[in-house]
């Protein structure tokens, strides 16, 4: 039998090679993924972001109730209205941000008071079908002198989750729980 | 002399008329220059809304808060009207700070105010205190503010908050802001 003999204490000293070996290796794989999400994270934190917007109030000098975007850039939380200049803060401004929902009729007050006008009651039964649920996006920022400032944005539904996580990845933090009573009391009557 | 039969009639009409126009317009003058005065060398801190035990949304609570802020702007009856947390106002001689608690909210509904024009009202309930930098209270009231019939549920806020900007102005309480003069503390209504 030509079996090559291997000392027994050699076989254990590679065994102890190859073990470390694969320690090292699974550290490795460890740290490579590591990198590699906080890379994807710093690069979701500086891309821009934007999307369309209904500032209700509240948000430095831009107008309350008019449509614009909301970006965000860098350090920078900008609102801005189609043509007009923007308004911004400090990111390290938000002290909170708070998502909540709610229902709203559409048309704004052409369609109010078409609605008002139809004969017959048509115009509840309009008012049965047109509404929309839309996310509330509120933040609480502090301006130069220390002085806390309440901002609510009106977003299309799932929309403001998006905000939310964006401003999260740039180290907002949210203290209170999302809105779900008040919602839920507000579908309770509508369902009725 | 011959005098025609219109005559006492004109006469009349003239008296009601000037009765109409003269005594809304000098009573209002009177009013006006009433509640100027009423604040007159105070500025005031708008604190932020407490909940107390409600579980109101805190959209809610921050549109009370910019709300008041902008309605007691837009009454200049304090000098200056400050932020809660906003550090000039600890530099400030005459200091109110108007505190807001809800009592009572009733979550509405939009579509169904639209549907049903009777129900679905959102309404709100608060108590507005005003307290000097001791914590004496100046003024205490219980303000309402809701949407019965057009206007989404966040219209409560507005309207709340006009209200208690409405009832300050026309509340009195001491003129100088020296705290020795506020020793007579208006009872809760």
């Amino acid at each position: 039998m030509d079996r090559t003999v291997v000392p027994r204490n050699q076989r254990s000293t590679c065994r102890f090679h190859r073990r470390a070996g694969m320690r090292l290796l699974a550290a490795l794989i460890c740290c490579g993924l590591t990198v590699a999400a906080q890379n994807s994270t710093h690069q979701t934190a500086s891309k821009p972001f934007s999307i369309r917007t209904t500032h209700l109030m509240g948000f430095e000098s831009a107008k309350s109730n008019c449509t614009g975007t909301l970006s965000i850039q860098d350090d920078s939380l900008q609102f801005q209205q189609s043509g007009k200049s923007g308004a911004q803060i400090k990111i390290g401004s938000v002290q909170d941000v708070f998502l909540g929902d709610e229902s709203k009729q559409v048309g704004g007050l052409p369609m109010t008071l078409g609605k008002a006008a139809a004969p017959f009651g048509g115009g509840r039964v309009v008012s049965l079908f047109a509404h929309k649920k839309y996310d509330l996006l509120t933040l609480e920022y502090v301006d130069s002198d220390g002085g806390i400032h309440g901002a609510i944005f009106q977003l299309d539904k799932g929309q403001g989750d998006v905000v939310k996580h964006e401003l999260r990845a740039r180290g907002v933090v949210s203290s209170r729980e999302d809105q779900s009573k008040h919602s839920a009391a507000e579908v309770k009557y509508e369902n009725k | 002399m011959k005098t025609s039969k219109w005559s006492p009639l004109i006469a009349w009409v003239s008296a009601i008329l000037v009765i109409a126009v003269v005594l809304p317009l000098h009573g209002a003058k009177a009013k006006s220059s009433g509640s100027e005065t009423s604040a007159a060398g105070w500025s005031v801190q708008v604190d932020q809304v407490n909940p107390g035990t409600l579980d109101l949304s805190y959209s809610f609570q921050v549109a009370i808060y910019e709300n008041l802020v902008d309605e007691l702007n837009k009454t200049k009856q304090f000098q200056q009207v400050f932020r809660e947390g906003d550090h000039r106002a600890s530099e400030v001689p005459g200091l109110l700070v108007l505190k807001t608690t809800v009592e009572k909210y009733t979550a509405g509904s939009e579509t169904r105010r639209a549907v049903t024009t009777v129900s679905g009202a959102t309404k709100l309930t608060v108590r507005s205190q005003l307290l000097t930098r001791e914590g004496k209270v100046v003024l205490e009231r219980t303000v309402n503010g809701d949407v019965r019939f057009f206007g989404s549920n966040l219209r409560a806020t507005h309207n709340l908050a006009r209200n208690i900007a409405k009832t300050l102005k026309e509340s009195s309480w001491p003129d100088s802001p020296e705290p020795t003069a506020l020793l007579s503390a208006q009872p809760r209504v």
